[in-house]
C-alpha cells in the first residue's frame, strides 16, 4: 500500500550498512532509521492519532529531550520540533485530535507540549518521577492520567493545578496502558490493578500478578469488537502473561509465553534471559509485538498462540516500541537500557530509532 | 494413643503413618477433601518417583501446577495455565518434615515442590544474567518472597545520573555493591534451603507477607544520603519509622522464643494477648516447636536487631525472613531506626494496622507478620480476619472461652470478637 518500507538507499541516510564488510550490527534487519536521533537512550516511543493526516513520531529520550519527526510514506523521517525537561522523558503520549502531546518526566512533572505554537506547559505534579502519562478521552470528561513512583495515579484537568482526583497504589507505577473505558496499572512488587474509567476513574479489580518476576511494561489489547478485553504484561525474566478480564474459561484462556531468551525454546542449557522492555499491539491485527534487553524484537499472534517472527539481533537493547495509527509502520528504538547496570553505559553509543513496514509482517496466523 | 513426641518437635518421620498421634492442625483444619489429594498424588507420582504413598488416581485432572518445566514448543508459545490457584489454601501445612522420605500428606508435597521449584528458580537467576533487583515469588498468583528487593533498571539508572551530577559516584557504586550483595546472599539462602529459611518461607508464601526487606538499600547506612531525588522507598520509609514509636515493647522483644507470633502465620496470638491468654503462655502448639527455636535463633543473630527492639520503626521483624541478606547490611541500617526495613513499600498502609488497639505488643510481633502489609494477598490490610473468612470451627475456637489444643486457629481473630 504505501511505499513506505521500501528499504531502499535513502532510508539509512548516512550509516555504514550499505556495501561495507563492517560487522556493525547496529541495523541488522535494515530498517529505515530515524535521522537526527535522541543522543542519549530513548525511554518512550509514540505515533500520532488518526486525527492527524500523515504520521508524527514522537520519542522521549533520557538526554531530556522530546522530538518530533515527521514520517512520510516515502520512509523520510524530518525532525519537525524538540522540548525539553529538566529530567529524562520516560512517557510521552498523544492527545485524541492530534494537537498536543504530553511528556512526563523524572523531573516529577508532566507537560502538554502544543504542536503547534510548540509551547509546552506544566500540567501535573508528583512527589517522583513521573513514569506513565496516558490521555482519557471519555464521552463526559477529557483527563490526563499519570502514574508515578510515588505510589499514586493522578487525573489531571490540563487546565487546573491540582488534580481532578487521585488514586493511591500499593506501589511505584511502573508501567500501564489504557484504552477506554479500561485501564491497567502495574506497579513494583508484582502489584496489578485494572481500572475502569466510565464516568470516572475507579479501581474495578487488583489481580494476583500472573508472573513471578518484576512487571516491566502491559499493554491491552481488544477483542473483535474493538472493546478493550485483556493486556499482555512483561516482566524482567523474559516471559510475557496474556491475562483476559473476564474470560470463559480462565485456566485455558489466560497463558503466558517465553520471549526474549537466548536458546529459544531449548530449556536443557542454561539459557540468558532478557528482560521484555516493551510490549505494543497491532491496531488492525491484534498481533503483538515485544522487544527485549537482547536487542530482538519478535511478532507474535496470541490467539494462534505462534510466534510470527523474530529478528536478529541488534547490538542494542530495544528500549522501546510502538506501531503507528493504522499498522503500518513498526518503530524501535535501539539503546542502552541498564539492564546491566552502569558497567555497560556508553554514553559515546550511538542511539537509534528504527522504522519497519509492519503490514505485511504482522498479519494473523490462521488458526488451525 | 501417646502423643508423639518427634511431630510436636516438628521432625516425626512417619508423618501419616505415625502409630502416635499428632495433635493434627492440618487434619483438623486442613478440611481439604480427597478428591484434589488424589489428583495431586497422581500428578506428582509422574514427577517423583519417591513417593510411597498410594491413592487411586481419581479422573479429576488438576492442571498443570506450574508452567516452569512444562513450556516448549518451537514456534508456539508453551501453553500455560494461570489459572489453578492451585496451593493456596492447603489447610495449614505445618512444615512437619519437610524432608521425609515419605512425604505423605499434600501439603508436604505442595512444598516439596513449591521448594524443588524455588531452588531451580533460583539457579535460574543467577545463570542466565536476568536483572537482579526484582521482587519474586515462587508460583504465579502468589504473593514474592521477601528479600528481594524491586527496583527498576530505570530508577537504579536515574539514581546514577543522581549520584553523578553531585559527584558521589562512589556511594552509588558502593550501594549497588550492597545490593547485589544482598542478592547474592538472599538466592544462596534459598537455594541452600535450609531449615530456618524454608519455613519462614513457609509462612511468608501461606499468609501473604510481603516485606521488601533490603529496599532501602541505597540509603542503608544514612537514609538521608541520597538527598531528595531520593528513592522514592526511602522517604515513605523515613515517614513510617516515626509512627512506629514501638514503646513498651520490651515484654516482646525480650523473649522472642516464648512468642509463637514471631512467625508470622498467627499474628493474633501477639497481637490480641487478652483474647488469647492461653495461648501465649502454652508453647504446645503443634509445629511450633521448631519454629519458635530457630525464631530465637534468627532474632539473636544479629546485635543491632536486640537494640533495634528499642529504636523507633524498627523491629526484628525482617530477622526471621531475611536473615541472611539483612545481616550483610550490618547493624548501621538497623540502628539509625529511620530506615526502616521492609516497611517502606507498606507504608502508608501499616499505619492502620499499627494504630489499632494493644499496639505495644504490636510493635515487635505484628511487624513480623506484616499481613497488613502484603501487597499481593487478597485480605484487606489488616491484622484481624474479617468473619466470613473463618471457617465454622475456627470461629468456634474464637468464641469459646479456651482454646482447645489441637484447634488452634491460625488466623488472627476478627475484630469482633475481641473485648479489650
Amino acid at each position: 500500500m504505501s511505499l513506505f518500507g521500501t528499504t531502499s538507499g535513502f532510508g539509512t541516510s548516512g550509516t555504514s550498512m550499505f556495501g561495507s564488510t563492517t560487522t556493525d550490527n547496529h541495523n541488522p534487519m535494515k530498517d529505515i532509521e530515524v535521522t537526527s536521533s535522541p543522543d542519549d537512550s530513548i525511554g518512550c516511543l509514540s505515533f500520532s492519532p488518526p486525527t492527524l493526516p500523515g504520521n508524527f513520531l514522537i520519542a522521549g529520550s533520557w538526554a531530556n529531550d522530546v522530538r518530533c519527526w515527521e514520517v512520510q510514506d516515502s520512509g523520510q523521517t524530518i525532525p519537525k520540533a524538540q522540548q525539553m525537561h529538566t529530567g529524562p522523558v520516560l512517557a510521552v503520549c498523544w492527545s485524541d485530535d492530534g494537537s498536543k502531546v504530553f511528556t512526563a518526566s523524572c523531573d516529577k512533572t508532566a507537560k502538554m507540549w502544543d504542536l503547534n505554537s510548540n509551547q509546552a506547559i506544566q500540567i501535573a505534579q508528583h512527589d517522583a518521577p513521573v513514569k506513565t502519562i496516558h490521555w482519557i478521552k471519555a464521552p463526559n470528561y477529557s483527563c490526563v492520567m499519570t502514574g508515578s513512583w510515588d505510589k499514586t495515579l493522578k487525573f489531571w484537568d490540563t487546565r487546573s493545578s491540582n488534580p481532578m482526583m487521585v488514586l493511591q497504589l500499593p506501589e511505584r507505577c511502573y508501567c500501564a496502558d489504557m484504552i477506554y473505558p479500561m485501564a491497567v496499572v502495574a506497579t513494583a512488587e508484582r502489584g496489578l490493578i485494572v481500572y475502569q474509567l466510565e464516568n470516572q476513574p475507579s479501581e474495578f479489580r487488583r489481580i494476583e500478578s500472573p508472573l513471578k518476576h518484576q512487571h516491566r511494561c502491559v499493554a491491552i489489547f481488544k477483542d473483535k469488537q474493538n472493546k478493550p478485553t485483556g493486556f499482555a504484561l512483561g516482566s524482567i525474566e523474559g516471559r510475557v502473561a496474556i491475562h483476559y478480564i473476564n474470560p470463559p474459561n480462565p485456566a485455558k484462556d489466560n497463558f503466558t509465553f517465553k520471549c526474549h531468551r537466548s536458546n529459544g525454546t531449548n530449556t536443557s542449557a542454561p539459557q540468558d534471559i532478557y528482560a521484555v522492555n516493551g510490549i505494543a499491539f497491532h491496531p488492525v491485527h491484534g498481533t503483538l509485538a515485544t522487544v527485549g534487553s537482547d536487542g530482538r524484537f519478535s511478532f507474535w499472534d496470541k490467539d494462534a498462540r505462534t510466534k510470527l517472527k523474530t529478528s536478529e539481533q541488534l547490538d542494542q537493547p530495544i528500549s522501546a516500541c510502538c506501531f503507528n495509527h493504522n499498522g503500518n509502520i513498526f518503530a524501535y528504538a535501539s539503546s542502552y537500557d541498564w539492564s546491566k547496570g552502569h558497567e555497560f553505559y556508553n554514553p559515546q553509543k550511538k542511539n537509534y530509532i528504527f522504522l519497519r513496514n509492519a503490514a505485511e509482517e504482522l498479519k494473523p496466523r490462521n488458526k488451525k | 494413643m501417646t502423643i508423639c513426641q518427634f511431630f510436636l518437635q516438628g521432625r516425626c518421620r512417619f508423618g501419616e503413618r505415625c502409630w502416635n498421634e499428632h495433635p493434627g492442625a492440618w487434619n483438623a483444619g486442613g478440611g481439604r477433601q480427597h478428591q484434589p489429594s488424589d489428583s495431586n498424588r497422581r500428578v506428582w507420582n509422574a514427577n517423583s518417583p519417591r513417593s510411597s504413598s498410594v491413592i487411586q488416581p481419581s479422573s479429576f485432572s488438576r492442571p498443570a501446577p506450574w508452567g516452569g518445566s512444562r513450556e516448549q514448543d518451537k514456534s508456539s508459545f508453551g501453553s500455560f495455565d494461570s489459572g489453578a490457584s492451585t496451593n493456596r489454601n492447603r489447610g495449614v501445612g505445618l512444615p512437619q518434615n519437610l524432608f521425609a522420605s515419605s512425604p505423605s500428606t499434600d501439603a508436604q508435597r505442595d512444598e516439596k515442590k513449591l521448594l524443588e521449584g524455588i531452588v531451580k528458580d533460583m539457579e535460574v537467576w543467577e545463570s542466565s544474567g536476568q536483572w537482579m533487583f526484582s521482587a519474586y515469588s515462587p508460583m504465579k498468583k502468589k504473593s514474592s518472597i521477601s528479600g528481594f528487593t524491586d527496583i527498576s533498571p530505570e530508577e537504579l539508572r536515574l539514581e546514577y545520573h543522581n549520584f553523578l551530577t553531585s559527584n558521589n559516584l562512589q556511594s552509588y557504586l558502593s550501594s549497588i555493591q550492597q545490593l547485589i550483595t544482598q542478592w547474592k546472599n538472599r538466592v544462596n539462602e534459598l537455594k541452600s534451603l535450609n531449615t530456618s529459611t524454608k519455613i519462614a518461607l513457609l509462612s511468608d508464601i501461606k499468609d501473604g507477607i510481603n516485606q521488601a526487606a533490603p529496599t532501602f538499600g541505597f540509603g542503608s547506612s544514612q537514609t538521608a544520603a541520597f538527598g531528595s531525588p531520593g528513592f522514592p522507598v526511602n522517604n515513605s520509609m523515613s515517614d513510617t519509622a516515626q509512627n512506629f514509636s514501638f514503646k513498651a515493647s520490651s515484654g516482646f522483644a525480650t523473649a522472642p522464643s516464648g512468642s509463637p507470633p514471631v512467625f508470622g502465620s498467627s499474628p493474633a496470638f501477639g497481637a490480641v494477648p487478652s483474647a488469647s491468654p492461653a495461648i501465649t503462655t502454652s508453647t504446645p502448639i503443634p509445629g511450633f516447636g521448631k519454629p519458635q527455636v530457630t525464631s530465637a535463633a534468627s532474632f539473636s543473630f544479629k546485635s543491632p536487631a536486640a537494640s533495634g527492639f528499642t529504636s523507633p520503626g524498627f523491629s526484628g521483624f525482617p530477622a526471621p525472613v531475611a536473615a541472611g541478606p539483612l545481616g550483610a547490611l550490618g547493624a548501621p541500617a538497623f540502628g539509625s531506626g529511620s530506615s526502616v526495613v521492609g516497611f517502606g513499600n507498606p507504608g502508608s498502609q501499616s499505619h492502620t494496622a499499627f494504630s489499632k488497639p494493644s499496639s505495644d505488643s504490636f510493635g515487635n510481633s505484628n511487624t513480623s507478620t506484616s499481613v497488613p502489609i502484603s501487597n499481593g494477598s487478597t485480605t484487606d490490610n489488616e491484622i484481624f480476619t474479617p468473619k466470613h473468612q473463618l471457617t465454622a470451627e475456627e470461629l468456634e475456637q474464637f468464641q469459646s472461652k479456651k482454646f482447645t489444643l489441637g484447634k488452634i486457629p491460625l488466623k488472627p481473630p476478627p475484630v469482633e470478637l475481641l473485648n479489650i
